[in-house]
């Protein structure tokens, strides 16, 4: 295969993890919130039921969990799965998980917000709604903006696990034309992609921040 | 205060709702032919549930896509191979659409067994398998050989002891060298070392990493004949073995249809020339006059018998 016909394969790839990464955030983030709401509830019984939830999702592997997701209604329920399950799998599997991490990056961000900050807003006549929308929120995107990066550049990365599902994204084709062709190169090529895509994702949360250190 | 947190969940869900629908649109657009072939899985699931075969419009191939000669993506990003161009004569012969579906091997038999495709049907072999898919007739008489680099010192199975030796996981010449035949053989290697793919193992065999790989034949030159020097194939086999295309355990109905459609292309000839395209002709092993074609040809007669008219089985006939 020729050099430019890897290129434009792999390319192709690209636009398939590319797919991934921004379905996952867009899943993820919402939900990531709603998850983190869920961990700094009162309510123990649902406090501990997402408790377990992270602990899960943080300690055992994505791909695994990827597998899980994409085998686990034949397995366990004896459902069968059609071609297009593939892709939301893949979705589902790296929308929980990334949620999980995200959610415990926002409570961080919450929580490090100072009491006084609520009791001020609340002399000043705020509602809950309103101080966490105008006064808290805010402040919680300016902090934990570093944090959410190193997730998102880490994100970009793990879309290659897609590769355990045979979902046709640019790692698991570098591994094909790897193979069909016996030489290296597809993953050297991959490689350079990967980090052009990081790159580009590093500038755009570099910008993000400087936009948001008003006040500073 | 609780109506504004209600607010919020909700547009929460929302957003995550309108994200999932979104999620299936974009499958649909982005990878609208694979969402199609998809979609026609099902509706080929459905058909063979049904037992309706009659309507079969499409027809699944699971296969390694990184096994050339048997599966692999050619210059123009497209999968060929000796099965699947063997999978894809056997589909026009039956007015079938085929699909291939690339899948993992060690995840093979989930993707058999859930329905995702129909047959995994590269370069498979039956042996030590029979209990665990329905196969179809051999069509490839393959070995497991090593092969290893060409200063290693090593010319016979013997040399290969207290050397580290590769195979893929989930691989025929794995089976072989755990089987209890070989527990001398294996156990006299320094380490039986796994890995996922050919790649691989070469750049390790080449780094040094590892001494020696069993693998296939055909695969073995494939590799050699594409890397060049620096490689020999030990000519003492391990043992030989034959590849058939295998089914889920019970799918006889799709077996006996498959088998019918690949004899026909046995006895026009479009067997042997694909073979010879992919350079493995030594080793096919269904030839127009073979045992085993007759024996299908009776299959797919009793198959005709049962079940009416059909017009492949009369080109069959009427060709020889």
């Amino acid at each position: 295969m020729s050099f430019e016909m890897m290129l434009v394969q792999l390319a192709q790839g690209m636009v398939k993890s590319l797919g991934i990464f921004m379905w996952t955030l867009v899943i993820s983030l919402p939900l990531g919130l709603l998850v983190a709401f869920g961990r700094m509830s009162k309510n123990p019984v649902l406090r501990t039921i997402i408790k377990l939830y992270i602990s899960i999702m943080r300690g055992t592997p994505l791909m695994l969990q990827l597998l899980v997701v994409f085998y686990g209604p034949y397995y366990l329920f004896g459902l069968q799965i059609g071609g297009s399950y593939r892709f939301i799998a893949i979705l589902i599997g790296f929308g929980i998980n990334y949620a999980a991490y995200f959610a415990e990056i926002y409570r961080s961000g919450i929580e490090s917000m100072p009491l006084g900050q609520y009791e001020a807003a609340r002399i000043l006549g705020y509602s809950r709604g309103q101080t966490f929308f105008r006064i808290i929120l805010p402040q919680v995107i300016k902090r934990i903006l570093p944090s959410v990066t190193n997730e998102v550049i880490t994100l970009v990365k793990d879309t290659s696990l897609a590769f355990a599902l045979v979902y046709m994204e640019m790692f698991t084709i570098a591994k094909q034309i790897a193979a069909a062709n016996t030489t290296m190169m597809p993953f050297v090529i991959a490689g350079v992609f990967y980090y052009i895509f990081n790159l580009l994702v590093a500038v755009i949360m570099e910008w993000f921040e400087k936009k948001l250190s008003y006040y500073r | 205060m609780k109506k504004l947190t209600a607010l919020l969940l909700t547009a929460c869900l929302a957003v995550g709702l309108t994200a999932c629908s979104g999620s299936s649109a974009d499958t649909e657009s982005t990878d609208s032919q694979e969402t199609e072939a998809a979609e026609e899985t099902a509706d080929a699931e459905e058909t063979a549930s049904a037992e309706t075969t009659e309507e079969r419009t499409t027809f699944t191939v699971g296969f390694d896509a990184e096994y050339p000669p048997y599966g692999y993506m050619d210059e123009n990003g497209e999968y060929v191979g000796f099965d699947l161009d063997l999978a894809q004569a056997v589909c026009d012969l039956r007015g079938w659409e085929l699909i291939k579906t690339p899948i993992n091997w060690d995840t093979k038999d989930m993707e058999l067994n859930s329905g995702n495709i129909d047959c995994i049907w590269n370069g498979f072999t039956m042996n030590g398998r029979e209990g665990e898919y329905t196969f179809s007739v051999p069509y490839v008489d393959n070995r497991q050989v090593i092969v290893t680099a060409e200063d290693s010192g090593i010319n016979t199975l013997e040399d290969l002891a207290g050397r580290i030796v590769g195979v893929q996981t989930a691989s025929a010449a794995l089976d072989v060298l755990q089987s209890e035949d070989y527990a001398d053989l294996t156990s006299s290697f320094g380490t039986l070392q796994e890995f996922g793919d050919y790649n691989n193992a070469f750049v390790e065999l080449q780094a040094g990493a590892i001494d020696a790989i069993a693998m296939d034949i055909g695969v073995a030159q494939y590799q050699l004949e594409s890397r060049g020097e620096g490689f020999k194939m030990l000519e003492e086999p391990l043992n030989s073995e034959q590849y058939a295309i295998a089914f889920k355990l019970g799918n006889e109905e799709l077996k006996d249809q498959v088998e019918e459609s690949l004899m026909e292309l046995v006895n026009n000839g479009t067997f042997q020339s694909l073979a010879e395209e992919y350079g493995i002709e030594e080793f096919i092993c269904l030839t127009p006059d073979s045992d085993a074609s007759a024996e299908a040809e009776d299959a797919a007669a009793e198959d005709t018998a049962a079940e009416g008219t059909e017009d492949t089985a009369e080109a069959a006939e009427t060709e020889e």
